[in-house]
């Protein structure tokens, strides 16, 4: 044991404390009046004779009720198809002539304007090719 | 079966005194640990007694894997971290005080008890750690279990612990020296 380890318990020691009677006395008391918690029982998951008995009739009347209805039924009449002649399709008129204008110039206005900024670019670009080669 | 493990048995079929029993030998240090954790003398015997309360209660929950101290220990530290909260005053700050429990139950001595500097110096669960160590001669492995931390974790921090401590150590020895040579 090093010489941190020694004193360390040594003062440990040097705390001095015990249980004093009147605790001692306390601890007991609430000791009787507590009742240790047992485990909880997992359920019993499996099931009686008569449960599955009584399952089993069940399916066997409910699938015996199934058969006999559909059995029983009626059969619906089957529709006989009737031909039908195809009605004239109307096809709406649309007017072709509209005018657009109002929308699209700004458009075109935009559009002339990169045009001509792009000839201009083309034109420096040419020049800055002669004046280097 | 040994006769701890005959007065769990016991216990655990609501034999309130054969619980008595078996707690008996662990008390003391459970109340000198409690105390050194708490703010007042009536503090730590309350965490002692919901400690024992406690433990009676759940003792079907006590896995016969760990040693019985490991468990009531762990026990222990969650009743004294349920009582901290509610007193304010923080236990460095107690160690100054006429009013500290701990200042009282400590023989007179010429020099300052390590545990009091501990309390000072490291944080709580080093100090736990540093105690289940030192005191209850506890392995690594119980006290990560009773800390819920990992092993590394303990191993670090107890070494830290250690040396905080050991430097405080080596600071008094040197205080005493330049005292007797004047």
């Amino acid at each position: 044991m090093d010489n941190l380890a020694k004193q360390l318990r040594e003062d440990a020691e040097r705390i001095d404390c015990t249980v004093s009677e009147e605790l001692d006395e306390r601890i007991r008391a609430s000791l009787h009046g507590v009742t240790p918690e047992q485990p909880a029982q997992p359920k019993s998951t499996s099931k009686s004779f008569a449960f599955w008995f009584a399952s089993s009739l069940t399916g066997v009347a409910a699938a015996v009720a199934i058969i006999a209805i559909v059995n029983l039924q009626e059969p619906e009449p089957v529709p006989v198809p009737v031909d039908v002649a195809p009605a004239p399709l109307n096809f709406p008129t649309i007017q072709w002539h509209v005018e657009a204008a109002v929308l699209t110039t700004p458009l075109e206005q935009e559009i002339d304007n990169l045009q001509s900024d792009l000839k201009k670019a083309e034109e420096a670009v040419k020049q800055d090719i002669d004046r280097l080669f | 079966m040994s006769s701890e493990a005959a007065l769990i048995e016991a216990a655990r079929n609501g034999s309130a005194a054969a619980f008595t029993d078996l707690v008996r030998t662990y008390r003391e240090g459970l109340l000198r640990f409690l105390l050194t954790r708490s703010t007042s003398f009536a503090d730590a015997e309350d965490a002692l007694q919901d400690t024992l309360i406690n433990a009676y209660r759940y003792l079907h929950s006590y896995d016969s894997r760990w040693r019985f101290s490991t468990w009531l220990y762990r026990i222990a530290i969650n009743n004294v971290s349920k009582i901290r909260p509610a007193n304010t005053v923080e236990l460095r700050d107690v160690g100054d005080e006429e009013s500290d429990p701990l200042q009282h139950c400590i023989a007179a001595s010429d020099r300052e008890n390590l545990w009091q500097c501990a309390r000072r110096r490291l944080s709580d669960e080093v100090y736990t750690a540093m105690w289940l160590r030192y005191v209850e001669d506890m392995s690594v492995n119980d006290i990560s279990a009773v800390l819920d931390r990992s092993v590394s974790w303990t191993k670090v921090n107890l070494l830290r612990g250690r040396k905080t401590l050991d430097a405080e150590l080596n600071k008094d020895a040197t205080d005493d020296k330049s005292k007797a040579y004047g």
